[in-house]
């Protein structure tokens, strides 16, 4: 099916989300839209799903105008999206969860259970999807859950597939099977739009790029452009990729890990003996698909969380019975995971936000007043050291972007005396722009000789910042390997392949993306 | 939000309002002078007594408590109707209130002024001590520094309440009566120690063994609802006592009382005793009123009214008891033929008795 | 595109789920309360007092004799409804500023002396609730802590014979000790076992109330050799002293207003503690994160409110009442939360606001005693003040006023609305997530 815009435009309020966006997808195409995070990507896929109606412009599928009132008109009309996070109840089976709003019925509205069934076996049989239609979904792992809510899409008779950032939540080889089925898909004559802001993907699967950068279409690109075009055209000026840095030099070991186990609320083990051992100088990227117990690896080293056994050991003291300010207070610098949640006081100005884990320390306060005239200077020069964009430090912080607030929070945690600096997704939601300073700045700290644990789930930043690669899979260290460790061995350990075996089965089976690096290499 | 703008809001209520009423006619006659004289206007026959201002605040309750505020609100009502007075009220609504409002009635040039309730008795009394030219009143209570210029009004309810529990201890079936109060204070248990008294001497009289829930009058310790208001609490105390096998009731917690009636008329065979007023009129459960003990305030308001418009208002405590008719029993309307004569015989040798000072009926509670 | 925290296990199926949304989203209706414009408390007041008006008129018997003949003497009503209103709203002035009938200059300065002590216990309980407004929690124990804070300071008052400063001082240290116990009970409980403190403030009310029902009756309690549930009066030494002489009930509390209100800017804006509070109320996961203890920040905030609402009890006590008796708090602990919403939970709007409705209370006692226009009215304009504050959109309608998401606005706003917009643009509509 051919799927056309013109001229769609959406606006909230004041801001345009999407300024008269002209796409084609032609039948059987599978057509990358490309862009940063807000620029307008998943507005746009709503509009076409219906869930948003555009302000202006036509939507046509084979040269028809339609319009929508909902996604329920949208799936008449063949369209089918799978939404980056899953709309799948976790107490269903697949069959359930396949026909969930469209049962089909007998004779007074009694279920077709078995009509549904046999729907689900039709399609995982035709494209070689490997579904137990019995299976509940919460047994069922990211990758084919997602498949899951593919054969729900092809159940309507999807002709356009819309796929939202789909491959964020998969390991590598999981992509893989992802792209496999993209493929099969499109000789089968479904149009895809795949949406995505990961430029190695892009120029592996699609056919057709089109960039997108704050809400206008900027440029059409074939994969054959090279990533740095992408990037440049995606960004809006020149961007380095990867960021140049010296090769490590580790000194002794700074901080460490030993034994580390942990418990969740629920008494589930969550952390498993886990050892790391960082030296100054060094950053060790803990990589693994998210979930895994990174979150609680970092929650646990900072105090948010207590462990039951091991010791947390920095400059040889061991911090395990320590509260939060107290390790922080010994020289920690923590970049939490979750920057609105944890990192900063969306209501706190600027300034508040920049002395927040240090307000009652010299010279920012006496210990009973504090000092505003103090921390506001200190708030200026430090975070023009640091290129934040922004009105004053007097403004609430949640007036600045996610880049600047994360660079206020990074000034903090730096301006600090720190004497070992642990991050968890330090650019997640980040423009290119930022996370290549971000890079950057995590890499100054680290040439100082501070110890530096970064925890990620983009492979991506890991293999730019990383001298070392721990990875994790269900709360194990599965292993820890060099910096520049071949991305499929990081994608077979990330599902729990141990390192010898990862790196033969990687040597055997190379996957589509990998194959796409090697060639673009040579 | 547009749609609905405060013009269309006020055009379609005041559309309602003409519709409703607005079709009348002028007054044939515009009165000539101030409103003082449209109102004095209907009320030739009543004596002129406008120079005269009297005056009430009221404590929390306020005037629709159907307790002791409603009735000094009805005599003074019903002095301004007979003797032509001007007067202003106040409803106080916290303790709080009680001073300024005392103080607003001075400041209105209210010739006398009187606060209803214990809890005035302070506001009152420093209001008397500056304003020794105006005249003050306390219901239920006395002034602590005793002034000449304020009188306390005080109602010895116990007497009332024996015969009210002389009847109860009579007329019950089950040989057992309860009664209970809303809050534990002088001006209630006083009802509740006259009517154990009445049942108890009724048991000494007959030999009999009526016993009586709710208040052990040496303990000083019985059952409260825990305030005036509460009428499911009434309603669950009741439903204990019923259960208990009492058939007579006398809740003292004003509207609280009402909560007692509504168990009580489900129960079908139980009655009831007001308090205060006579509950046959005052209130619509008069089919299961045995009597009522009355507490008549609204006569004392008006009597000190009277007093004070004459210019002869004095200090001295007016003390309603059985004798002067301050309190008393209230007739057994619908249950007139069910009350024995020789009970009612019995309740005029009692009064009697009371009256002579032959019998007294003690409580550490009543008016000193 | 913020991903779920992995920590789903940690909370399967909260039992406590709906009731925490439930609290969530008190503490989110708060804080835009607490956000609302100085315009909008403003206009708020001009559509209270307009309501108030519409309700006099309704209420009054010499308008409601006018529209019997409506159609025959329009003039009648508009009249009878003019003067009607004029002198309603003349008396609250009088009665609450400046009464320019009263018979002796000092008669006349009187009101706003009074609105100043019927402001007193507003005030401070108003800062009480405040500080646990801005620190995100819901203190609707001010009533309670009013109560014990009045009733320590009480029998401090009447039962020790201490020296003139000496026993002021005690009485009130002990009204505001009496009242930080009290809220304390309901910081630790929440600290230590997450009890939600609205249910416990609520129930530490009711547990107030019965405890000073039940002291009033205790002879060694009340000392005053009667049955009355009423206790003693406190010393003259202990009594917090006139400002203005006799004729005038003025008294020192409204120093200790002030000095209150100081303090708790100076906590709030400008001290560590303060700064501690203040990121519990914004967020508390980020509080944490950055090591503030958080359950100890927590009983604090009741605490401190506690001790702030007893002082309040303390001084109406000390200042006006001198006598405990059972309905001493009346209704202020509910007016101070009022108080501090009006006030924007901001210590000098706290203060304007407690002046506001302590102005309501004198002028509404002039009013019902010379119109007599019912002192419920006065409730009616408090309420409607508040009510509208909680709706903007609907004061913005009444008065024609944009949209703070439309144009006509200051560009901070503009630029906040625009980065929501964006992220509204971001993130799909509503989505389920599926846990592994």
């Amino acid at each position: 099916m051919k799927l056309q815009l013109k001229g769609v435009t959406k606006r909230f309020g004041t801001f345009t989300a999407n300024d008269r966006i002209d796409l084609t997808v032609q039948p059987g195409e599978i057509h990358a839209l490309l862009g940063e995070n807000g620029a307008g990507k998943s507005t746009l896929m709503n509009t076409i799903y219906g869930l948003y109606s555009p302000e202006e412009g036509e939507i046509l599928l084979d040269d028809k105008l339609v319009t929508f009132n909902g996604p329920g008109d949208a799936v008449e009309a063949g369209i089918g999206m799978v939404h980056q996070h899953f709309m799948l109840i976790p107490v269903f089976s697949v069959t359930e969860s396949v026909m969930l709003g469209y049962e089909p019925t007998r004779k007074a509205g009694i279920i077709d259970f078995a009509e549904a069934r046999r729907r689900v076996q039709e399609i995982s049989a035709r494209f070689g999807f490997d579904v137990d239609p019995d299976a509940m979904i919460e047994d069922l792992p990211v990758g084919a859950q997602q498949r899951v809510e593919i054969i729900k899409a092809l159940s309507r008779d999807a002709k356009v597939l819309i796929l939202d950032e789909p491959t964020a939540v998969l390991t590598p080889q999981e992509t893989d099977e992802l792209i496999t089925i993209m493929r099969q898909l499109r000789e089968s004559g479904t149009s895809i739009v795949f949406i995505t802001h990961k430029l190695r993907e892009v120029r592996a699967i699609a056919d057709k790029i089109t960039v997108i950068r704050r809400g206008k279409i900027v440029g059409q690109a074939l994969p054959e452009s090279t990533e740095t075009e992408l990037a440049s055209l995606m960004v809006g000026r020149e961007v380095n990729l990867t960021t140049q840095k010296e090769p490590a030099e580790p000194g002794d070991i700074g901080f460490s890990v030993k034994d580390l186990t942990v418990l969740s609320g629920a008494g589930k083990v969550v952390l498993d003996n886990v050892n790391l051992d960082i030296a100054r100088g060094e950053i060790l990227c803990v990589a693994g698909v998210d979930g895994n117990g990174q979150t609680e690896l970092a929650e646990a080293i900072v105090g948010l969380r207590s462990a039951v056994a091991g010791t947390i050991t920095l400059d040889g003291t061991n911090l395990r019975r320590m509260n939060v300010k107290e390790r922080l207070n010994s020289g920690i610098g923590f970049v939490p995971e979750d920057r609105s949640t944890d990192g900063v006081i969306p209501g706190f100005t600027v300034t508040e936000n920049f002395v927040l884990d240090q307000y009652d320390q010299q010279p920012y306060s006496n210990g009973v007043a504090m000092k505003p005239s103090v921390m506001r200077e200190a708030a200026v020069q430090q975070i023009s050291r640091f290129d934040v964009r922004l009105g004053t430090v007097d403004d609430p912080i949640s007036t600045l972007s996610g880049g600047n607030q994360q660079k206020v929070v990074l000034a903090r945690e730096m301006s600090r005396d720190i004497r070992f600096f642990l991050a968890s997704q330090p650019t997640r939601g980040l423009d290119v722009g930022s996370i290549e300073f971000v890079h950057r700045t995590i890499i100054e700290e680290r040439d100082k000789g501070t110890p530096c644990l970064i925890v990620s789930t983009e492979l991506d930043e890991v293999s730019n910042l990383a001298d070392r690669i721990a990875v994790m899979y269900r709360g194990v260290v599965v292993g820890v390997v060099p910096g520049d460790t071949d991305r499929d061995v990081l994608g077979l350990m990330m599902a729990g392949v141990p390192v010898e075996e990862a790196y033969a089965q990687a040597k055997d089976h190379h996957t589509i993306l990998g194959e796409a690096d090697e060639e673009a290499q040579t | 939000m547009r749609s609905f703008t405060p013009k269309a809001l006020f055009s379609l209520a005041a559309v309602g309002v003409l519709a409703l009423s607005a079709c009348g006619e002028a007054p044939e006659e515009e009165p000539e002078e101030d409103d003082a004289a449209a109102e004095e206007n209907g009320e030739a026959q009543a004596d002129d007594n406008s120079d005269f201002t009297a005056c009430l605040v009221s404590d929390a309750g306020g005037w629709d408590d159907q307790s002791f505020n409603e009735s000094a609100f009805t005599g003074l009502q019903n002095a301004i109707e007979d003797f032509g007075i001007e007067s202003a009220t106040a409803e106080s609504s916290s303790d709080s209130d009680f001073g300024p409002n005392v103080d607003a009635m001075v400041q209105q040039g209210c010739d006398l002024t009187f606060g209803v309730g214990f809890l005035l008795e302070d506001a009152i009394d420093e209001a008397a001590q500056e304003n020794p030219d105006l005249s003050f009143g306390i219901i239920d209570s006395t002034l602590p520094s005793e002034p000449d210029n304020g009188k306390p009004l005080v109602f010895n309810t116990s007497e009332a309440a024996y015969l009210a529990g002389y009847v109860a201890a009579s007329m019950s079936e089950t040989d057992t009566v309860a009664t209970f109060g809303g809050i534990q204070i002088p001006s209630v248990t006083v009802f509740m120690d006259g009517f154990a008294d009445g049942v108890d001497r009724f048991n000494e009289d007959n030999d009999a063994d009526v016993s009586l829930l709710g208040w052990d009058k040496e303990a000083q310790d019985g059952s409260f609802s825990g305030d005036f208001d509460d009428q499911s609490a009434g309603r669950a105390l009741t439903e204990q006592f019923l259960a208990q096998d009492a058939d007579i009731i006398m809740p003292v917690a004003g509207p609280v009382g009402l909560g007692a009636a509504g168990a009580i008329e489900d129960d079908g065979d139980a009655k009831l005793i007001w308090v205060d007023t006579d509950g046959y009129e005052s209130t619509d459960y008069g089919d299961i009123i045995l009597t009522s003990v009355l507490k008549q305030i609204a006569q004392a308001v008006y009597d000190t009214v009277e007093e004070g418009a004459a210019g002869e208002f004095t200090a001295e405590p007016y003390v309603g008891d059985l004798e002067n008719e301050g309190v008393g029993l209230a007739p057994f309307h619908d249950f007139e033929d069910e009350v024995p004569d020789e009970v009612k015989d019995k309740i005029e040798e009692l009064t009697a008795e009371i009256i002579s000072g032959e019998t007294v009926v003690e409580s550490e509670n009543a008016p000193q | 595109m913020s991903t779920e925290k992995k920590n789903n296990d940690d909370a399967p199926a909260a039992p406590g789920g709906a009731l925490k949304e439930a609290e969530s989203r008190l503490h989110y209706a708060v804080r835009e309360l607490s956000q609302s414009s100085w315009v909008i408390t403003l206009l708020s007041v001009v559509v209270a007092l307009v309501v108030g008006a519409l309700l006099i008129l309704a209420t009054n018997p010499q308008v409601q004799a006018t529209t019997g003949y409506f159609f025959a003497q329009p003039g009648d009503f508009f009249l009878t409804s003019f003067e009607v209103i004029r002198d309603a709203y003349s008396a609250l002035f009088r009665g609450a500023v400046y009464d320019w009938q009263a018979a002796t200059p000092d008669r006349a300065i009187r009101p706003i002396t009074e609105t100043l002590v019927n402001a007193v216990p507003l005030i401070l309980a108003g800062l009480g609730i405040a500080i646990g407004f801005r620190s995100g929690m819901l203190n609707i124990g001010g009533q309670g802590q009013i109560i014990l804070g009045a009733t320590c300071a009480a029998f401090i008052g009447y039962a020790f014979n201490l020296p003139v400063g000496a026993h002021l001082l005690l009485a009130l240290v002990g009204g505001a000790l009496g009242g930080a116990i009290w809220g304390g009970i309901a910081g630790v409980l929440k600290a230590k076992t997450g009890a939600n403190e609205v249910i416990v403030t609520i129930m530490l009310n009711n547990i107030a109330l019965y405890l000073l029902a039940w002291l009033l009756r205790q002879q060694w309690f009340v000392q005053t050799g009667s049955n009355q549930p009423i206790a003693a009066p406190v010393e003259d030494s202990a009594r917090l002293f006139g400002l203005l002489g006799t004729g005038f009930r003025l008294h020192a509390g409204i120093l200790l207003a002030i000095a209150a209100t100081v303090f708790v800017w100076w906590l709030l804006e400008r001290s560590t503690l303060g700064f501690e509070f203040r990121a519990i109320g914004e967020n508390p996961d980020a509080a944490r994160t950055a090591g503030i203890n958080v359950p100890k920040a927590t009983a604090l905030v009741l605490i401190i409110g506690g001790g702030l609402c007893g002082l309040g009890g303390a001084a109406h006590l000390l200042g006006t009442e001198y006598r405990l008796g059972a309905g001493i708090a009346g209704t202020l602990g509910f007016d101070a939360i009022t108080v501090a919403l009006l006030g924007r939970s901001k210590p000098l709007g706290t203060f304007l606001a407690g002046v506001l409705f302590g102005g309501l209370r004198a002028g509404g006692v002039l009013m019902q005693a010379q119109t007599g226009t019912p002192i419920d009215i006065v409730l009616v304009l408090q309420s409607v003040i508040v009510l509208l504050i909680a709706a903007p959109p609907l004061v913005r309608a009444i008065f024609f006023l944009p949209n703070p998401d439309g144009t006509a606005k200051s560009p901070r706003r503009r630029r906040l609305k625009d980065q929501q917009a964006a992220e509204a643009a971001q993130e799909p509509a509503p989505t389920q997530e599926v846990t592994k």
